[in-house]
């Protein structure tokens, strides 16, 4: 059972793993109204919260690799599951910086966008977009950031790089491999058949 | 055995961990350590992120401290007994990462390097230090009341028991007194680091300000 808020945010590659492997589970999704009544009965006070035959599991990555170990989406060797850890924890950093922007275009705070575009979202991209570009072409541009078949950093990666092109059109310009990646990893059929039919959200 | 070498700079830091984790693993590896102004800039075009620490596996780098500490601590045994355990392990240690990288940093980083009678120092901790503090710390004390065996995960140590007691262990002694409310956590820090192999790398490790 995944339990997080009604949007794609940092559940979404969760849901992801599972409709890729075929395995059910209850997609539980909280209403923003309702949040603080559940927040006293997570283990870390946030969500998502995986429950694995009732056994809590907090935390999002702590929770991607879980799910990407058990349906065989966190890399085909030890060292390989290490660089798919290091591309997320990279992007992790990324978004950190680049997160207060987000959510003036989610609606969930206020900002000047064009002040926030210059001051914030443009300096962390260009620390590190050129290290992802880089890592796509050094993978041969063969649809995926590490290895040769789909890990859970693909999903992180597609899904932030999805939210991107939407609010911010043009931003991923000079990283025509980065994109390139991004569209062969959305149109895998499982994933672009959960696209289509999950419910819309801003987040 | 696969050659290892760390590149990190001449401090405890991010550096520390994986040294803790070698240290347990009774794993040999190449300890090297950059000097900040003179050795660094050479260096850092030829890390994959621009940044330390970088561990080095049979001349292949890789980058991020979860990332190589979580690979070695899996081989060697550090890093739980089970699938779901070992995702507890990460759990525990992206919170902590969330809690020292997120507004404990502005008390902390200030912390380390106060004078007797620093006032900014006692407004950041009031501000900053407590709050974040009192949100992190009654989760250390809950996981290991709930597991009751002296260790975070399961019943024996893994790489998130060498990450708190570290951090732990430094701010017992930079801000005395600080951390009393959590007993616990305090009895935790003290036993990990009489593991005998990590006692013996406490011992001969340099002995650096950070």
């Amino acid at each position: 059972k995944l339990t997080y808020f009604d949007g794609r945010g940092r559940g979404e590659v969760a849901r992801q793993l599972f409709h890729l492997s075929g395995v059910p589970f209850e997609d539980n999704r909280i209403p923003m109204a309702e949040w603080p009544a559940h927040k006293a009965s997570m283990p870390f006070g946030k969500m998502p919260l995986l429950e694995v035959n009732g056994k809590p599991l907090p935390q999002s990555y702590a929770i991607f690799r879980y799910l990407a170990r058990e349906f065989g989406f966190v890399g085909d060797s030890p060292f390989a599951a290490a660089w798919v850890d290091a591309v997320a924890d990279q992007f992790k950093d990324y978004f950190d910086e680049i997160k207060s922007l987000l959510f003036v275009h989610f609606g969930f705070a206020q900002g000047d966008k064009e002040k926030m575009m210059k001051d914030v979202a443009i300096p962390a991209r260009d620390k590190f977009f050129p290290m992802l570009e880089k890592i796509a072409k050094d993978n041969h541009n063969n649809g995926h950031f590490v290895g040769a078949s789909l890990t859970w950093v693909d999903l992180l990666i597609a899904e932030h790089v999805s939210v991107l092109l939407k609010y911010m059109p043009g931003f991923l310009n000079d990283y025509p491999t980065v994109l390139s990646t991004v569209k062969k990893i959305n149109s895998i059929p499982k994933l672009k058949e959960w696209i289509d039919k999950r419910p819309d959200s801003t987040f | 055995m696969p050659k290892y070498t760390l590149h990190y700079f001449d401090m405890r830091g991010l550096g520390e961990l994986c040294r803790q984790i070698f240290a347990l693993a009774e794993v040999d590896f190449e300890d090297k350590r950059y000097d900040m102004e003179k050795e660094w800039p050479a260096f850092k075009s030829q890390t994959p992120f621009r940044q330390l620490p970088v561990l080095e596996v049979d001349g292949k780098f890789i980058p991020q401290l979860y990332a190589h500490c979580r690979m070695l601590a899996t081989e060697h045994g550090f890093a739980g007994k089970t699938p779901f355990d070992a995702a507890w392990v990460d759990a525990i240690a992206d919170q902590h990462k969330d809690f020292y990288w997120g507004d404990f940093k502005k008390f902390w980083w200030r912390a380390l390097d106060a004078a007797e009678g620093d006032l900014v120092h006692e407004e950041l901790k009031t501000k900053f230090g407590i709050p974040e503090r009192d949100k992190f710390f009654p989760l250390i004390e809950k996981q290991l009341t709930e597991t009751g065996t002296g260790f975070l995960v399961g019943d024996s140590v893994t790489w998130a028991d060498l990450l708190i007691s570290e951090h732990v262990s430094v701010i017992v002694r930079v801000v005395p007194g600080f951390l009393d409310a959590f007993p616990e956590t305090k009895k935790h820090a003290e036993k990990i680091r009489t593991i005998p192999q990590i006692a013996k790398w406490i011992e001969r490790r340099p002995v650096t300000a950070h």
